[in-house]
């Protein structure tokens, strides 16, 4: 009775997934193309066509506005506006110029902010330590050479 | 062992004495290393500028005036300026930091280029490469080659500004500024810029 049962199990759902498993069930009689019309063959080609036409027309507009958003980011880096004296003045370079190579492989060692040139700019700061620190490490030297002798005179007083 | 001498004292003032003389040394030590790198930077700058004269006499490609957008990436050599007077010569690289302030002269970043209409400023360490530019005086010649073409400058004004002076302001004309700490001799940090400006000749 058990053993039926599981038989007519294994053949219904034979049955109902023939459908998705046409390729292993050879009784599986899928049903024939539809018949398509000449003139509806025709409409859904013009159809299709006009739909990669406007697809494509999409895609080069969204190029376009993506240059103009990309150009517009540009000139308006905070590096790179022009102030109002710039305006007045009339630089088309600090309004126009490209701002520099992101030259983030140059900077990636550095965090260092660079000053960068617009209208107004304080000259950069070409200051530098090293006349200050050989200085003091030459002070340093000849004091510490003036303790020795001070070592040795008071050996010999502390001798005497 | 050495005769029963009271050790505190001396030994506290030998002590001290080596450690000052050991420190100096260090610091002695730092600002000739910081020295040579910048020697060792310069000589590399030098030798790309060659390799990029070379590669552009080769190539032809000369940008023409005015043509093509400059960008390049920081510490590249870009030009070079001469002031024969002073006997001064040196590679200009991109950008103001101090790495490339270390290996040169260096050209101001959203500046022009040396060549091109506006104003084009180049910036170096007084006690190094523009050490000579104290002695600059009116009418003096400076020359510069870049990617644009050697232009001939003449000095046209020469000021002393504060440090926090807005004083580079953008042009319209081909303009040269050359700037760096003032006094030349000043220990510590300068408070003060001396502005070079020269127009073409």
């Amino acid at each position: 009775m058990t053993h039926n049962l599981g038989r007519a199990a294994l053949a219904a759902m034979m049955i109902v997934c023939a459908g998705t498993a046409k390729a292993q069930i050879t009784t599986f009689v899928a049903s024939p193309p539809r018949k398509i019309e000449p003139a509806q063959q025709v409409a859904a080609q013009q159809r299709e066509k006009v739909a990669q036409d406007s697809v494509a027309r999409v895609a080069m507009t969204g190029m376009k506005e993506w240059v103009d958003s990309a150009s517009a980011a540009l000139a308006i880096r905070p590096d790179t506006v022009p102030t109002t004296s710039d305006t007045a003045v009339g630089t088309p370079r600090a309004a126009t110029a490209p701002a520099p190579k992101s030259d983030s492989s140059a900077s990636a060692g550095t965090s260092e902010r660079q000053p960068e040139f617009r209208n107004g700019a304080r000259a950069p700061n070409t200051a530098t330590p090293i006349p200050v620190i050989g200085l003091a490490g030459v002070v340093l030297i000849l004091t510490g050479m003036a303790m020795k002798p001070r070592e040795r005179t008071a050996r010999a007083r502390v001798r005497r | 062992m050495m005769g029963g001498l009271p050790r505190h004292p001396l030994g506290g003032r030998r002590a001290g004495g080596t450690a000052l003389i050991i420190s100096g040394a260090l610091l002695l030590i730092g600002a000739a290393t910081s020295v040579a790198r910048g020697a060792i930077a310069r000589d590399a700058a030098r030798a790309r500028w060659a390799e990029i004269e070379a590669e552009r006499a080769v190539a032809g490609a000369k940008l023409s005036a005015g043509g093509g957008r400059w960008s390049e990436a920081r510490g590249t050599p870009v030009a070079r300026v001469v002031v024969p007077r002073l006997g001064l010569d040196e590679v200009v690289v991109e950008g103001v930091g101090n790495d490339e302030l270390r290996a040169g002269p260096g050209h101001m970043i959203g500046s022009a280029l040396p060549g091109d209409s506006g104003t084009s400023v180049i910036s170096a360490h007084r006690d190094r490469h523009f050490h000579a530019l104290g002695g600059i005086a009116m009418g003096d010649t400076v020359v510069t080659e870049s990617a644009r073409g050697t232009v001939v400058w003449r000095v046209s004004r020469i000021r002393v500004v504060n440090a926090d002076d807005p004083a580079l302001d953008a042009r319209t004309t081909p303009t040269l500024m050359l700037t760096t700490c003032w006094p030349i001799r000043y220990l510590g940090p300068a408070p003060d810029r001396l502005i070079v400006e020269a127009v073409p000749k």
